[in-house]
């Protein structure tokens, strides 16, 4: 399974990319999430202490003089794989964790590792481990391929008019030549019986799952615990679940 | 000149000196929230502009106001209460202005913009 989680800021990306992750390995499965946000929250929504930590410097070389392709790469010798192996950081269920880094300071500091991060992701050895990654909010990186990655793109999609503005935009990801196979609407903090619906025909997605606001997932995120640890009954987490069967389902050749 | 900046602080880092006067961090009381506000408090101070504004959203208690407070000492702190209004105004995608001008939140606003514009 190789998903991207996508969405206006807020919607609640984290927390499901998170939990899917997590019941996910729960199953058995190998898990790797990709962190390409740099701002930090996912790794709380997982049940990993939150770290900075990205790709070190020490791990990229520059281009020389006269060479092709991007100004960083990674260091001789060191594989995509190896990489993860190295840098990719373990936690609950033996999930692993690969981010970029996080941003304090210009988006200069963390040049090396993001040029590093795209490389890994590009080179992925894909049968090796289930990706779910994590994108940040808007349309930006979405639009500049930082989900080609992924077979099945999920659009989190919060049932308000700027949700689903947000949606139909990213659901133009559909359009692309590159884009995914499937590009399906996660409805979240759904309160409304017929939010799926109207999602549906606001977005033109199929909505794969609805999440109904959920004061326990709510209540997790504000201790800032991972909501399968701090919710493990909830109806937002059993909806997750839900959409994990789904898509090993739709996984199956 | 009201600017609403892209969620994170990649824009903030990146503004010219001078641009604007008054930052508004908005922050609500869970931790993932608070850390990028401390980092966006941070980046704005180091580059030393003017005057920077903590607006604790989405506020249900004093428990949520003191977890706001204990991140942000020493900061100017602005609270605008959790209000259904808002979620409904955004449901209908309607301004909360339009729609719920009496509501707390709206409310908490309007004495913001006094407090940095006096009128």
């Amino acid at each position: 399974m190789r998903v991207a989680f996508v969405g206006k800021g807020g919607a609640g990306k984290s927390a499901l990319a998170g939990t899917l992750a997590r019941v996910l390995a729960r199953t058995g499965e190998p898990v790797l999430v990709i962190d390409s946000d740099p701002m930090p929250g996912l790794a709380l929504s997982l049940g990993f202490p939150a770290t900075d930590a990205g790709i070190p410097d020490d791990a990229t070389v520059e281009r020389a003089d006269g060479e092709d392709g991007p100004r960083y790469r990674l260091r001789p010798g060191l594989s995509a794989a190896k990489a993860i192996e190295l840098y990719a950081v373990a936690g609950p269920d033996d999930v692993r964790l690969l981010q970029f880094g996080k941003l304090r300071e210009h988006v200069g500091s963390l040049m090396r590792s993001q040029h590093a991060f795209h490389q890994i992701r590009e080179e992925l050895p894909v049968d090796r481990w289930h990706l779910v990654g994590d994108l940040p909010g808007g349309t930006r990186q979405p639009f500049f391929g930082w989900a080609q990655f992924a077979t099945v793109v999920l659009v989190v999609v919060e049932p308000s008019e700027k949700g689903m503005l947000s949606a139909r935009r990213l659901a133009r990801l559909g359009d692309d030549e590159d884009g995914p196979a499937q590009i399906l609407a996660v409805v979240n903090k759904s309160r409304h019986r017929d939010d799926a619906a109207r999602v549906e025909a606001g977005t033109g997605l199929r909505v794969a799952v609805t999440v109904p606001w959920d004061e326990a997932l709510a209540d997790a995120e504000r201790r800032g615990l991972a909501p399968i640890d701090a919710a493990p009954d909830s109806a937002a987490v059993g909806a997750v679940a839900c959409l994990v069967t789904q898509l090993q389902a739709g996984a199956q050749p | 000149m009201v600017a609403d900046l892209e969620a994170g602080i990649g824009t903030l880092t990146r503004l010219a000196d001078g641009a604007v006067d008054i930052v508004l961090i908005v922050v609500e009381p869970v931790p993932k929230s608070m850390e990028v506000g401390t980092r966006a408090a941070a980046a704005a101070a180091a580059k030393g502009i003017g005057r920077l504004v903590i607006v604790a959203n989405r506020v249900r208690d004093a428990a949520d106001l003191d977890a706001i407070t204990t991140a942000f000492p020493g900061h100017e702190i602005v609270v605008v209460p959790d209000d259904g209004a808002i979620v409904e105004a955004d449901r209908r995608g309607v301004a909360p202005l339009d729609m719920a001008p009496q509501a707390p939140a709206v409310q908490a606003l309007s004495a913001l913009a006094e407090r940095l514009v006096p009128v």
